[in-house]
């Protein structure tokens, strides 16, 4: 993108927010100390409807998420509050982020407790059931090959249809 | 709704227990846990609960430990418990056995186009031959229960094999033993006296079709002859009704339950369907969207519409049947009983497309006409318009290359709500459920996204609704949805495997 | 279809799963041609459009891609946190 169209966000200081009015697009630069990669994919895919979104790292330390407007976004304003909003994701991400850490055991106590718990023990009969050639042996959930690219992965359409419907507000 | 500003409430994580969280108006967000607890905070508690400054001797204090939402208190037994009640059905096994007996069928519904064929066609009917073979892949499920659901095209169309089943399976069921039922998806116009009696002898669970008043029905599911499918409809859920108080059966348990399909047109007509259903006799009405597997693509455009236009569709009504309720009306809408049972009751009401992982395979498998086994009924329609992606197999097939079959397992994994992007962060996790077929079809991939996912939308939209009337918390209202999920068995339809049928 | 509508797109290899780009690139191949290099620091491809009129579409759509699916693989390692 040229630099010449590049324009600050009234309120925000330009080293963490510009934008650029010819492409319809923002930029942020976010700290990686304070916000880790996994909150900057969580809140980047919840604009993926919405703009198109470009990940980089300008220089050590640092990210720049680019928000192209899918449509219609002219205004400064309307940036403006695109970056609001991104601000608000990545720190409710950042958020998510460390209470999954923070819980992460608890979370996977009760979860085998709760499966495992229900299965109860392999009996005899299950034992002499199990097919010992099946290829499940080596691979138990058939992860190891992608499903979908064994049985081919449908090609998405070019045209928007996919927002045809656009009722998934969230 | 004005969004609540993270920048501004600074939040900082050590103190919470594992929780997500959504807002449902201006002064009430809602919060989650792991095992499905919620609670709705106004904007300052959940601020205090976002900071980690929540007094140890205030009344928050006291609920959020209350529903397991601190991590210093966190009660790791108890969160054990409540997910194995709602999980309960992750080992037991496909338990709804759908037999397609004829593609045939005397109606032309708009919306149904991969589902049926001519009347002529009488090379789609299931042979007596494949459908024993289907009984005993059936009745090889490692469930307990086992209802084997009669659909079409139309099944009256080919009675003989829906008796040869019946006939068969409650033979085989003597020594095998299952909770054995039987129910029936008809549009009733072929239904006699005699056949009546026959499914009501063997004790077939009955259910049809209506798509809102005469005039909506009518313009959407067309019957040659007559030209009044309404009319032929309505007449046999009356004598249905009747018939099981002949037979001494308590009417307020055994009626007929109707399905709705929501189309463009149903849009308009929100108070109209509700009291056609009333009228009916109904006791629930399940507002189901169309789906995109049945109908040609060119109809799409005169049936289809936004899913924001269909929430505001659900709203209406069920805000009509809860004023109905409150008048001493009993209806309930379906979705709402099924969320409502996971919301307040911790229960798992078992519904095969709105459970975490989904049925398609572990919980339903659906049988061709043709002997050709499929995960679901979405998937044999798709594999109807010449996609096999869901094929798990064929009536000869071992039971478990069927359930085991790779398609099942990815299905299993793609519906886990644990690993879609969006759902991880969603409070409406516990509750909620996604649906593979209809996101390979809608979507290109059985994962989906809900991004932009229209079951996802209509998930999101219902419990939002929800939600926000569990927020005002008005007496009647909550004492209707404790009714609405309070589930009465239908002991009746429960084969009795000792007896022989006479 | 003109160079001008070609556009080089800079994947952080910190940022963006290299298998990401390589399935974008294979399920796109419909609406534009790609060519790829790599750096040392990024998954470096260059975008034609087929349809000089959806050039800003395809080009957006197909960087939303291999990041939705860097996404869904748990990003560049597949599966930390
Ligand atoms: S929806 Fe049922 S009744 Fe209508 S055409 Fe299809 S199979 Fe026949
Ligand atoms: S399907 Fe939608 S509503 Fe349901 S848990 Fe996932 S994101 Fe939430």
């Amino acid at each position: 993108m040229s630099a010449d169209q590049q324009t600050s966000i009234p309120d925000l200081p330009e080293a963490l927010a510009s934008a650029n009015l010819g492409e319809r697009s923002v930029s942020l630069n976010i700290d990686a100390e304070l916000y880790p990669l996994q909150a900057v994919y969580g809140a980047a895919y919840i604009f993926i409807d919405r703009c198109y979104v470009f990940v980089d790292r300008p220089e050590a330390g640092k990210f720049r998420v680019t928000l192209a407007a899918k449509e219609g976004v002219e205004e400064v304003e309307a940036l403006r509050s695109l970056v609001g909003e991104f601000a608000n994701e990545l720190i409710s991400c950042a958020w998510r982020h460390q209470v999954t850490q923070d819980n992460r055991v608890a979370v996977e106590t009760v979860t085998v407790q709760a499966i495992a718990g229900a299965m109860g023990e392999p009996s005899l009969d299950d034992l002499a059931d199990f097919d010992f050639t099946d290829e499940a042996l080596d691979d138990p959930l058939g992860i190891a090959q992608s499903w979908e690219e064994k049985h081919g992965r449908k090609e998405p359409k070019a045209e928007a249809d996919a927002e045809a419907e656009g009722g998934a507000s969230a | 709704m004005k969004p609540i500003s993270l920048v501004q409430i600074k939040p900082k994580a050590g103190t919470q227990a594992f929780f997500r969280w959504r807002q449902i108006g201006d002064d009430a967000i809602l919060v989650t846990n792991l095992e499905g607890n919620w609670l709705i905070l106004t904007e300052d508690e959940f601020t205090a609960y976002a900071r980690g400054e929540v007094a140890p001797d205030s009344d928050l204090h006291g609920r959020l430990d209350e529903k397991n939402f601190l991590r210093a208190s966190y009660d790791v037994q108890a969160a054990s418990e409540r997910v194995k009640a709602r999980r309960y059905f992750v080992h037991g096994g496909p338990l709804l056995h759908v037999m397609v007996v004829t593609l045939r069928c005397n109606e032309t519904c708009v919306y149904c186009h991969a589902s049926r064929a001519n009347m002529d066609a009488v090379h789609t009917d299931m042979t007596p031959e494949i459908a024993r073979k289907a009984v005993d892949v059936a009745l090889s499920s490692t469930n307990g229960f086992v209802t084997i659901e009669f659909q079409g095209g139309e099944p009256l169309v080919n009675f003989p094999v829906v008796k040869e089943i019946i006939e068969y399976a409650t033979e085989r069921n003597k020594e095998i033993k299952k909770r054995l039922e039987f129910t029936m998806v008809s549009n009733f116009a072929l239904l006699t006296e005699e056949k009546l009696q026959y499914l009501l002898d063997n004790k077939v669970q009955l259910c049809t079709s209506i798509d809102g008043p005469e005039e909506v029905h009518n313009a959407q599911r067309k019957l040659p002859q007559t030209h009044n499918a309404y009319q032929a409809a309505a007449r046999w859920i009356k004598r249905v009704n009747e018939a099981y108080i002949e037979r001494g059966l308590d009417p307020s348990l055994y009626h007929v339950e109707a399905l709705l399909t929501t189309t463009k047109k149903t849009l308009d007509y929100h108070e109209e369907v509700v009291d056609t259903y009333v009228k009916l006799g109904c006791n629930t009405i399940f507002l189901r969207p169309i789906d995109p597997f049945g109908f040609a693509e060119r109809a799409r455009l005169r049936l289809e519409y936004p899913r924001s236009k269909y929430l505001e569709f659900y709203r209406k009504s069920v805000d009509y049947m809860i004023e109905l309720n409150k008048q001493g009306v009993q209806i309930l809408e379906r979705y709402a009983a099924i969320f409502l049972t996971k919301i307040l009751r911790g229960e798992d009401p078992n519904f095969l497309d709105n459970r975490n992982p989904a049925g398609a395979g572990i919980g339903q498998i659906a049988y061709s006409y043709d002997g050709n086994i499929y995960s679901c009924d979405e998937g044999r329609m798709l594999a109807a318009t010449g996609d096999e992606t869901f094929k798990i197999g064929t009536v000869d097939s071992a039971y478990r290359q069927v359930v085991g079959h790779e398609t099942v397992r990815a299905m299993a994994i793609a519906t886990n709500l644990d690993q879609q992007p969006d759902c991880v962060n969603c409070a409406y996790n516990p509750y909620c459920g996604t649906n593979a077929a209809y996101n390979y079809k809608a979507q290109g991939s059985i994962f989906g996204r809900m991004r932009d996912n229209n079951v996802c939308a209509v998930h999101k939209g219902i419990q939002d609704y929800l939600f926000e009337k569990l927020a005002e918390n008005d007496p009647e209202t909550m004492q209707i949805f404790e009714r609405w999920t309070t589930i009465r068995p239908r002991e009746h339809f429960v084969q009795d495997p000792t007896q022989s049928e006479d | 279809m003109s160079a001008d509508a070609t556009k080089e797109l800079r994947f952080p290899r910190e940022v963006y799963a290299g298998t990401a780009v390589d399935e974008a690139v294979k399920v796109w191949g419909k609406f534009a041609d790609f060519e790829l290099s790599e750096t040392e620091d990024h998954w470096v491809v260059k975008v034609t459009p087929k349809h000089e009129g959806a050039a800003r579409q395809i080009i957006g759509e197909f960087g939303n891609y291999v990041l939705g699916l860097t996404v869904d693989r748990g990003g560049v390692d597949g599966g930390e946190a």
